[in-house]
């Protein structure tokens, strides 16, 4: 069965309309495609996906993490498929960009705040760019809007690995913003 | 409280994820302690940094056009490839079986400049909101009384904004001066069961408007939907208004509410 849709986001009757959520997950889609044209092709197979499955749909939870789910899936699958092999993919999340956080003491102090208020928008995106797709997605949600348990549930992963993560991959963040402001 | 137990509670401090005890203990350990003052301030510095300075735009109208095809039932594309290859193949079919849904995309793109203007309030509307989610002290005058909260507005904008009371299930909760694009606003918090809503009042003057779709309680309005958050604008004289909130019902509050804001 699929859910109602309604033109302009209303609701018909408990159904929520889940086209509502295609900004949330074509602007997460292109901090994690290449471009815009792929992350418009993410945020489709996404939908796709979710109609396909729209049965498993469990009504009363989050359909909005629900989505944000199918949307990692979907990235992780499409990349799997285009450049890497599975072992790759697993080197990549494991290895490449989570980057350690800075050393206690280091980043504290009226220079960093003074540093990133300057910051501008192509700025946080650059940095965010930088981060480990894992990290970049647990900032991304948590920024969102979803709490600790809904990220750990889309990112398939304990709440405290979601913490660190979070914890991690914004300070990490923070030293890349105020590296640009030095 | 120690710092390593305060700093691990700091970034739910500001989620407003802790209870009325725990977060009292960080509070008063942010008190006594700079060091920790200094994290938090830096963290709730990047905190308004992502909400107010990242890019947030709306997804396309053609992608729009082609999620409501899919929905409607168009062909799903298995396996995917680039997306200038795939989609004149999985349109075909739902073009030719005649679905109108895909005649949709077309009126987007012809009201592509109202659409823009409607992004770009609605998409202010939203930040905003976000942004008084996010802070720890979301007002400046905290009151349930429209006549307390009202006169405080006065002097500190060039306005005179309506602010409505308590209707049906909503909650006045306070307000506070903020900004709108490029002017300012009187922004006024409600609560309405467990959701919050936000009342955003702004000069319209040099504002494109989308047009309106519908009547809020006698008021032409126009409402969308953003990033999980449903939007109610209007006007009232020179003055416009955003109503903000994920509470399901928010058409019918803002028929409640827009007729409260005439002048």
């Amino acid at each position: 069965m699929r859910m109602a849709i309604v033109p302009g986001g209303a609701r018909e009757g408990a159904n929520e309309d889940p086209l509502r959520h295609a900004d949330g997950l074509y602007q997460l889609a292109r901090h994690l495609a290449r471009d815009a044209a792929d992350a418009e092709d993410l945020v489709q197979e996404t939908y796709a996906r979710a109609f396909r499955a729209m049965e498993r749909f469990s009504p009363g939870t989050d359909l909005r993490a629900w989505l944000f789910r199918i949307l990692r899936n979907a990235f992780l699958d499409t990349r799997r498929r285009e450049s890497r092999s599975p072992l790759d993919r697993d080197a990549d999340l494991e290895a490449v960009a989570e980057r350690p956080a800075p050393e206690e003491g280091a980043l504290r102090g009226d220079r960093e705040l003074e540093r990133l208020r300057g910051i501008v928008g192509s700025e946080i995106e650059a940095a965010l760019r930088q981060l480990s797709e894992e990290a970049r997605l647990v900032v991304l949600l948590d920024l969102e809007g979803l709490a600790e348990a809904e990220i750990a549930d889309v990112m398939g992963c304990a709440a405290g690995t979601v913490k660190s993560r979070l914890s991690r991959g914004r300070a990490a963040l923070r030293e890349l913003l105020a590296d640009y402001r030095r | 409280m120690d710092c390593t137990e305060a700093r691990e509670l700091l970034h739910d401090l500001r989620r407003r994820r802790l209870d009325a005890a725990r977060a009292e203990a960080v509070v008063g350990h942010l008190q006594g302690c700079s060091a920790c003052r200094r994290e938090d301030e830096s963290e709730a510095l990047l905190d308004r940094l992502l909400l107010e300075r990242l890019p947030r735009p709306a997804a396309p109208a053609p992608l729009r056009g082609r999620l409501a095809a899919l929905a409607a039932g168009a062909p799903v594309p298995v396996p995917p490839v680039r997306r200038t290859r795939r989609w004149p193949r999985l349109l075909a079919p739902a073009l030719a079986a005649g679905v109108l849904v895909a005649g949709s995309a077309l009126v987007l793109q012809r009201r592509g400049a109202e659409e823009g203007a409607l992004s770009r309030l609605a998409g202010e509307a939203v930040s905003d909101h976000l942004r008084l989610l996010a802070s720890a002290h979301p007002y400046e005058v905290e009151s349930s009384i429209t006549h307390q909260v009202k006169p405080w507005f006065a002097g500190k904008l060039d306005i005179a904004p309506a602010v409505p009371g308590d209707v049906g299930d909503l909650r006045l909760q306070g307000g506070a001066v903020g900004y709108f694009l490029d002017r300012k606003a009187a922004v006024v918090s409600y609560a309405l069961r467990r959701h919050r809503v936000t009342l955003l009042a702004f000069p319209a003057a040099g504002l494109a408007w989308p047009e309106a779709d519908r009547s809020a309680g006698g008021v032409p309005a126009r409402a969308t939907s953003l990033r999980g958050f449903d939007v109610v604008l209007w006007r009232q004289g020179e003055l416009g208004y955003a109503l903000v909130s994920d509470a399901e019902d928010l058409g019918a509050v803002a028929a409640q509410v827009a007729p409260a804001t005439a002048q």
